[in-house]
């Protein structure tokens, strides 16, 4: 039996999308959900906020989307492990909270050496980062390398805390990026 | 008892509507009126009640069944895809008319003429679908669509304007076909093709504003509006939309030819609908070569709007899009060759540039697995243990941009020579210079080969800042190759000895389906490239400025998007065929006419021997 033309086209085109559709299927799987501002209260410990800083830098902050933390080789923005140890001499007068504290709402204060100024500010939308979110975030990165210290009581140059020096745009660098 | 049977009916009835009550005002329906009181209202009152309701605008409303999102997504992919065919035709049509006038050669003319028979009938399409696109808009997303409308006010009656005088051209290129003057009519041609393009550059506007916006304030308030207009991706949307409107319009009219060649009955006719899907194709694919430098563009300045959208599309929810894409696009430029190859059978002879092809289909074949390669794999927890994380030892290498803007660069090269090799297919240069020629011609092919492979190894060894600039001159090489060996094979192949005619229509069926595939391709392509592009708002309406709050704030998986993606695009063929079919109706002899023929092509009139009757063709 000759199948008619039309159903032999129609059956191509059915098959085609349902290939390009079964595709579509394979690979990995992830509804991305709008982000929701964490809410925190001031009696939330350091080590809470370690994990709640955490949580924001692979959601809401989309920070590993770009950074990573312990790789090594051709990375596109710099690698995160043991940051804190080189915030805390990146910036001539800036301690770390205070250069963590700038990397993320003036991120084109500082940028560091071969890589491409591209950082958005991370208190303004799309992404938006509340002060107390950015303390939490600031927290998890002083683990990579150090001990934080940080509380949502905290006060840097950019929640008014205004006790630090903003620093000079495009400072001398110290040390390795 | 009979008696009391009403009464506990009465009973139950009071029950059932004091617990309907109840329930409404619990669940808040009623939450601002105490339930005694509307209970108690007279019908006046509630009429008093009704006339005193302020006006509310409703932010969003809900699409039955498939909610709002979906149903304006169907809704602007099928306007998008009837608008892309409408905008398309016309520029090849007249390219085609253009040659046919400089020619005399009056095929093209009639094939010129073929394509703009589907233009009428798309065109209405696309304008019934733009209206429908605009009502749900304005009826599921009220209040963004005015924010909209408060923007881009001044461009809309610029938009009316020139879609009147779009219809205008339209239809007198259409219907004024052979009445004019040959200038005349590629005026008109001209003109609906600039008209066009400019609709689509207005429209452009909008939707490339709500992606990388300009000309506003934080709070959304506008401050220019030519800024709102000349933002950041108008210009590369605006040239890869026309770029991709052409390789899709050529890839659809090639499919209306194909199916045209399988249903001819004569020779004839499936040699002109050979000649007419092999045109389709070749408009397909060199629209296609240069498509992805329009997409590095458009790349570079959603990178440069906002290095966050940038890395959501490469890095982040999209990522694995791209890996759908290159199997689409692998598909795409294997099918192509593959019709070529077919193609070489229609010459007649043995052809020795044939056996080439297979290397050819290897290295594109290599370039597709390559760029098919995900950064990071979908793998078990014991094997992302053995492999050192998500990233296989070896595969991840390929997985990165080096090595697939490397695999696409070495893809559309690869494609171009295949086109070469059949584009000289049963020639023989005659001119004195023909070996240093074709010398010439391999060595800018070998070096810029060579060049591309370089720059993407060279990427593995340098920072971040260098590796990002390496793409311009890996792209910028290989347009430099397939400029110059274009154009040394022209004079190469001037005056060239024929070694075989070509046969049109000696094409064996399956190359027609692999023609009706490669649009289907490029249709779902064109579903899934427009789905990254609006999707990578996410939960924004105006990206940065303005947030969506509806339920559907949220990126759906790719399982979900390709579904909508495939039903749109079955949708579209099958409104396409109905358009093809249409337009076939031209060609169908007059009731009376074909009466008349069926009744002399009966029995008792067969002449033995006689060939059916046909009706003549326009």
């Amino acid at each position: 039996m000759r199948i008619p033309l039309i159903l032999r086209i129609g059956l191509l085109v059915l098959a085609t999308t349902g290939f390009y559709t079964y595709v579509g299927q394979m690979v990995p799987q992830k509804e991305v959900q709008a982000p929701k501002e964490t809410e925190l209260s001031g009696n939330v410990s350091t080590a809470d906020m370690v994990q709640i800083g955490r949580q924001i830098m692979e959601g809401k902050g989309l920070c590993l989307t770009c950074h990573t933390i312990g790789k090594s080789g051709a990375l596109r923005f710099p690698d995160l492990a043991g940051v804190d140890t080189r915030a805390k001499t990146r910036v001539a007068g800036l301690n770390d909270v205070e250069y963590l504290a700038q990397s993320m709402y003036e991120p084109l204060a500082y940028v560091v050496p071969g890589f491409p100024p591209a950082m958005p500010p991370i208190n303004k939308p799309p992404i938006g980062l509340t002060d107390q979110e950015i303390l939490c975030v600031i927290a998890y990165l002083q683990t990579l390398g150090g001990t934080p210290t940080v509380t949502l009581q905290t006060k840097h140059h950019y929640n008014s805390g205004a006790a630090a020096p903003a620093p000079a745009p495009g400072a001398p660098p110290k040390g390795t990026p | 008892m009979t008696q009391s049977v009403p009464h506990k009916l009465i009973i139950l009835l009071a029950l059932v509507a004091a617990l309907v009550t109840v329930t409404r005002t619990t669940r808040g329906v009623h939450a601002q009126t105490p339930a005694p009181q509307a209970n108690a209202a007279t019908p006046e009152q509630s009429k008093a009640q009704d006339q005193s309701k302020p006006y509310e605008e409703a932010e969003y409303r809900r699409f039955p069944v498939v909610g709002s999102r979906v149903a304006i997504w169907a809704v602007a992919q099928l306007h998008l895809l009837f608008a892309a065919f409408v905008l398309a035709v016309p520029i090849f049509a007249f390219i085609i008319e253009v040659i046919g006038y400089k020619t005399g050669d009056l095929r093209y003319d009639r094939l010129a003429y073929e394509f703009t028979k589907l233009l009428s009938v798309s065109f209405s399409l696309t304008a019934t679908f733009g209206a429908f696109l605009t009502f749900m808009l304005i009826a599921l997303y009220p209040k963004f669509t005015n924010y909209l409308m408060s923007v881009f006010s001044p461009t809309f009656l610029p938009y009316v304007l020139l879609f009147f005088a779009e219809a205008f051209f339209l239809y007198t290129y259409y219907y004024g076909w052979g009445k004019f003057h040959p200038l005349t009519h590629l005026g008109l041609g001209l003109g609906l093709n600039l008209v066009g393009t400019a609709i689509m550059f207005i429209a452009n506007a909008w939707l490339t504003f709500m992606m990388s916006p300009r000309g506003i304030s934080d709070a959304g308030a506008v401050l220019s509006v030519r800024d709102a207009v000349f933002n950041y991706t108008w210009m590369p949307i605006n040239v890869h939309r026309v770029i991709a409107n052409i390789a899709f319009g050529g890839s659809v009219a090639g499919a209306y030819a194909a199916f045209k060649f399988l249903q001819a009955e004569t020779d004839e006719e499936r040699a002109h609908y050979d000649w007419m899907g092999y045109i389709g194709n070749f408009v397909a694919i060199s629209a296609f070569l240069p498509l992805p430098f329009a997409g590095y563009w458009l790349a570079k300045e959603i990178y440069a709007f906002s290095q966050t959208l940038g890395l959501t599309m490469m890095g982040g929810a999209f990522s694995w899009l791209f890996i759908i894409q290159a199997v689409l696009i692998g598909n795409l430029f294997l099918a192509a060759n593959y019709y070529l190859w077919l193609g070489m059978g229609r010459v007649e002879g043995p052809q020795p540039l044939q056996k080439f092809i297979k290397y050819l289909l290897i290295g594109i074949a290599l370039c597709f697995m390559v760029w098919a390669t995900p950064r990071s794999i979908i793998a078990t927890v014991s094997e992302i243990r053995a492999m050192g994380g998500s990233s296989h030892p070896i595969l991840g290498y390929l997985g990165v941009m080096s090595a697939k803007n490397t695999a696409v660069n070495i893809l559309i090269l690869t494609t171009f020579m295949s086109f070469l090799l059949y584009r000289r297919t049963g020639k023989v240069a005659t001119v004195p210079w023909a070996k240093k020629g074709h010398t010439a011609q391999l060595a800018i092919f070998a070096l810029v080969a060579i060049f591309v492979i370089f720059l993407g190894v060279y990427g593995y060894f340098v920072e971040a800042t260098v590796r990002i600039k390496l793409s311009v001159p890996q792209v910028l090489s290989v347009l430099f190759a397939m400029i110059a060996i274009t154009a040394i094979d022209i004079f190469l192949f001037r005056g060239a000895r024929r070694t075989g005619e070509v046969r049109w229509g000696r094409m064996p069926a399956i190359s027609q389906y692999v023609l009706i595939f490669i649009a289907v391709t490029f249709t779902w392509l064109m579903g899934l490239m427009g789905y990254v592009r609006s999707g990578l708002r996410q939960h924004w309406h105006v990206y940065g400025v303005i947030r969506d709050r509806s339920v559907d704030a949220f990126t759906p998986t790719l399982g979900f998007a390709t579904k909508v993606v495939s039903v749109t695009v079955l949708l579209f063929f099958l409104l396409i065929g109905v358009v093809f079919w249409i337009s076939s109706l031209h060609d169908r002899p007059d009731f009376k006419r074909r009466s008349r023929l069926e009744e002399e092509s009966s029995p008792e009139y067969s002449v033995p021997h006689a060939p059916a009757p046909r009706p003549t063709k326009s």
